[in-house]
């Protein structure tokens, strides 16, 4: 039992290692100029983050994208559980999400950029619009299953509107809230990267381009892997955090099951 | 839910929408923003109506639909394909299983100049992104409705006589029905958006790429049409999805 | 080890084939041939901590052809396991279940099974569920359709074929998923707590719709339930089953006249006598859920 548990540790791993395996082979046999092996790309990394402007701007990208989720996460947590609770809300709130859902959010960057210039405050605003939209769904879905009982019992025991919201609703929608913020991590790193490369200004998304503009192709598949790392690497965090978490509630998939 | 309260949400549901309007209009009017940089909202809709009854601009739309539903039917194929098979046999679930977790959180958009490289600038390049990154939502939903298909109806089916392979057509496919379509429904939404920033970082049409000639020219008007445009695409196509769904699943309990 | 201690534990507890309750008279005699034999049966679960917990512990029952036997138990005791077993749905750890004779190896359409559940097809009309089961064996859709109609009429539900499960109420359900089972002709009925999820009324007509059901054709029935007065009603054998593990304790024959009338029985001494009689003989054994 125990090496079954560590296979199920391990997996991923095997997983990563199979799929560069994959790609090592793929690359061999097309034998192309702009497809650089795997080992040959995992060599290049050592260069990007050992210069120091690369380096830089990569973390000033991280910073834009932890402030963005931040403030997007406690404007939509309350949001999201309010409307869940209060028809009115809901109903005022809803077409109107509707409407902003299908709009690709880093798209909104060249008119954001146009109000607010290039600087981090468009940037970070473009992020907070893009992780907003699934953590006010999924604490939306959250508070509306909170069983209503649940809230009658609390309001015998004399809890107020406000009490009932904040010790009842938001620990009985906390599974749910934080499947909400688990996309909305892996959407505000996606807007992140991608209105970099429509900006084309600095950042993790701008030295992609730039490399592929310069035909530096194991750059190129570098920056993939590092991206391609952060994505994983703050999920399985994120992941683990959630686990202890809402250790009470059923066990959920291990997967992400929603990307709304 | 009865008719007065239906009309009442929708009412209160316009609000917002209207006075977004409103506020739009207003910082115009007041001038507190010049035109060049925000639009009155009424040249706005005037400038699409415009557009649209040019026959290039239709063609960016047809371009951009192209690829959409291309990438996205891949995807739908894909997803239900390989979620199915990994609900039902453990062997490829453990395969499937730990290559999901690794590829489901990576940032897809990353890919893109990878692609571009192997499959050219054209619409292949385009059309992979968008199946790569519609296909996750349904596979994960199709596996997860697969797996959580009541045990009790598979045995029904099978003492009234179904073979075992027949179940999967017969059974576990429609028990999973509302989860696929779920996952259909977010991998449709995912599909604007990613067809749009794909046409957006590099493409000489669709609708991405009219609003990054018209930001290049800082021409404010044409990059608000394409994105009114891209979100009411997104309406409809949601709007037809929800048809579909209500008609297939008319049997199921309302979720 | 563990192994020897079941099998000794079990031959402590010899089944008793006749009970203290038994009447002096037996039923007259007609020629019965075995339906299902259970052959000491042991079924062991592996719970979440990896350790072994005996559901089942040697289990050997023969019902009869055209007999209605329940198996009357407290929940956790394994008796829907043991009918899952009979119905292939779940294969013994130990033992063996025949039927007809033949070693049972999977589902099929000689054993059909009613769920508490219902497990209706909720993508299919009340209509699609019932003809289900005749089209799977290659019936013409037009016949089964036929044969299909007249058994919702039988069930009671003439002019709710086209009607979804979602719009039935629960007894509904459970009628349609009777006549759904009845409609591929199996040999045996196999209820699991069918009237487990329905309100006292419901239940009551539901029980005395089956028996009319049942008299027609005195299919074998292997019926599972906690009710005690339900297990009486019904059948013309109660098997009483005890829980961990869950084993036979008693067999009791009930000999009261059928066709039976709610009504009448409800009066009968003799049907009190063997409520009573079951009910105490469960308190005896203290065999509650408090248990660890």
């Amino acid at each position: 039992m125990r090496s079954r548990v560590l296979f199920a540790r391990l997996a991923p791993l095997l997983a990563c290692v199979g799929l560069l395996a994959v790609w090592q082979v793929a690359a061999l046999t097309l034998n192309n100029d702009s497809f650089p092996t795997a080992l040959d790309s995992i060599r290049a990394i050592p260069s990007i983050l050992g210069d120091k402007e690369a380096l830089i701007n990569i973390l000033a990208s991280l910073r834009r994208m932890a402030i963005g989720f931040g403030t997007a996460v406690l404007v939509s947590i309350p949001l999201g559980l309010l409307m869940g609770r209060s028809r009115s809300v809901a109903s005022f709130f809803n077409p109107l999400l509707m409407v902003i859902y299908p709009v690709p959010k880093a798209a909104l960057m060249p008119i954001i950029m146009l109000w607010l210039g290039v600087g981090d405050l468009s940037k970070t605003l473009v992020i907070f619009l893009g992780v907003s939209l699934p953590v006010i769904y999924h604490s939306f879905e959250g508070a509306k299953a909170v069983e209503e009982k649940m809230l009658w019992s609390g309001a015998a025991m004399g809890l107020s509107a406000v009490e009932r919201l904040v010790r009842i609703v938001l620990p009985a929608a906390l599974p749910e809230i934080l499947t909400g913020c688990r996309t909305g991590l892996v959407l505000a790193l996606i807007t992140m990267i991608t209105s970099e490369m429509i900006a084309r200004q600095s950042g993790a998304g701008n030295i992609l381009f730039n490399a592929l503009d310069m035909g530096q192709y194991d750059t190129v598949f570098a920056m993939i892997i590092i991206i391609g790392g952060m994505g994983i690497f703050l999920d399985a965090a994120f992941e683990r955090m959630r686990e202890r978490l809402v250790r009470w509630s059923e066990p959920q998939f291990d997967i992400p099951l929603s990307f709304s | 839910m009865n008719g007065r309260d239906a009309t009442r949400d929708v009412l209160l549901g316009l609000i917002p929408i209207a006075l977004l309007l409103a506020i739009w209009q207003g910082t115009v009017s007041l001038g507190l923003a010049p035109p060049t940089l925000l639009p009155p909202p009424g040249l706005v809709f005037m400038r699409m109506a415009q557009l649209l009854a040019t026959a290039s601009f239709n063609q960016e739309i047809l371009a951009t639909l192209f690829r959409l539903f291309a990438g996205f039917s891949i995807a739908v194929v894909l997803g239900i394909a390989i979620g199915l098979a990994a609900a039902v046999s453990p062997a490829i679930n453990a395969a499937v299983r730990p290559v999901v977790r690794v590829l489901a959180p990576l940032p897809k958009v990353a890919l893109y100049p990878a692609l571009l490289l192997l499959l050219g600038f054209g619409h292949e390049s385009k059309i992979t992104l968008v199946a790569a990154d519609a296909l996750f939502p349904i596979l994960l939903s199709t596996y997860y409705g697969a797996s959580t298909v009541e045990q009790k109806l598979i045995w029904s089916a099978m003492a009234a006589g179904t073979p075992p392979r027949e179940i999967l057509f017969k059974v576990i496919l429609p028990g999973a029905a509302p989860s696929i379509l779920t996952g259909c429904r977010i991998g449709l939404v995912i599909s604007c958006i990613v067809v749009f920033l794909a046409e957006m970082i590099t493409s000489t049409d669709g609708l991405g790429h009219v609003l990054i000639t018209a930001a290049r020219t800082f021409q404010a008007v044409d990059m608000f049409v394409p994105l009114i445009t891209i979100s009411l695409l997104g309406l409809i196509l949601n709007g037809l999805l929800q048809a579909v769904r209500s008609y297939l699943l008319r049997g199921f309990p309302e979720v | 080890m563990f192994v020897s201690d079941v099998e000794k534990a079990a031959s402590m507890n010899l089944m008793p084939s006749r009970s203290d309750l038994k009447a002096e008279a037996a039923p007259a005699a007609k020629p019965t041939i075995a339906m299902i034999e259970i052959d000491h049966v042991s079924q062991v679960f592996q719970t979440s901590s990896r350790q072994d917990h005996l559901a089942l512990s040697d289990i050997s029952l023969t019902v009869d052809d055209g007999a209605f036997v329940s198996i009357l138990g407290p929940s956790g005791c394994g008796k829907s396991t043991l009918l899952y077993i009979v119905g292939g749905f779940v294969a013994p750890t130990r033992g063996t279940a025949r039927m007809k004779g033949n070693p049972i190896t999977g589902p099929g359409p000689d054993r059909g099974p009613v769920f508490q559940e219902f497990a209706l097809f909720p993508w299919k009309s009340v209509l699609g569920n019932v003809m289900y089961g005749p089209r799977q064996q290659g019936v013409k859709a037009a016949e089964a359709e036929a044969q299909s109609r007249a058994l919702i009429e039988m069930v009671g539900l003439k002019g709710f074929e086209h009607f979804y499960p979602k719009e039935l109420s629960g007894g509904m359900k459970q009628r349609v998923a009777l006549a759904r089972t009845l409609a591929y002709h199996p040999a045996v009925l196999l209820m699991d707590e069918p009237f487990g999820a329905l309100d006292a009324h419901t239940r009551t007509r539901l029980q005395n719709d089956l028996l009319n059901i049942w008299e027609r054709d005195r299919k074998t029935v292997l019926f599972v339930t906690h009710s005690v007065e339900e297990a009486v009603f019904l059948s013309d054998k109660v098997v009483m089953m005890s829980r961990s593990p869950g084993r036979i304790r008693q067999i009791i024959d009930i000999d009261l006249p059928r066709p039976r009338r709610r009504t009448e029985l409800l009066l009968d001494p003799r049907y009190q006598k063997y409520v009573v009689d079951i009910e105490r003989m469960f308190d005896d054994a203290g065999d509650d859920e408090l248990q660890p």
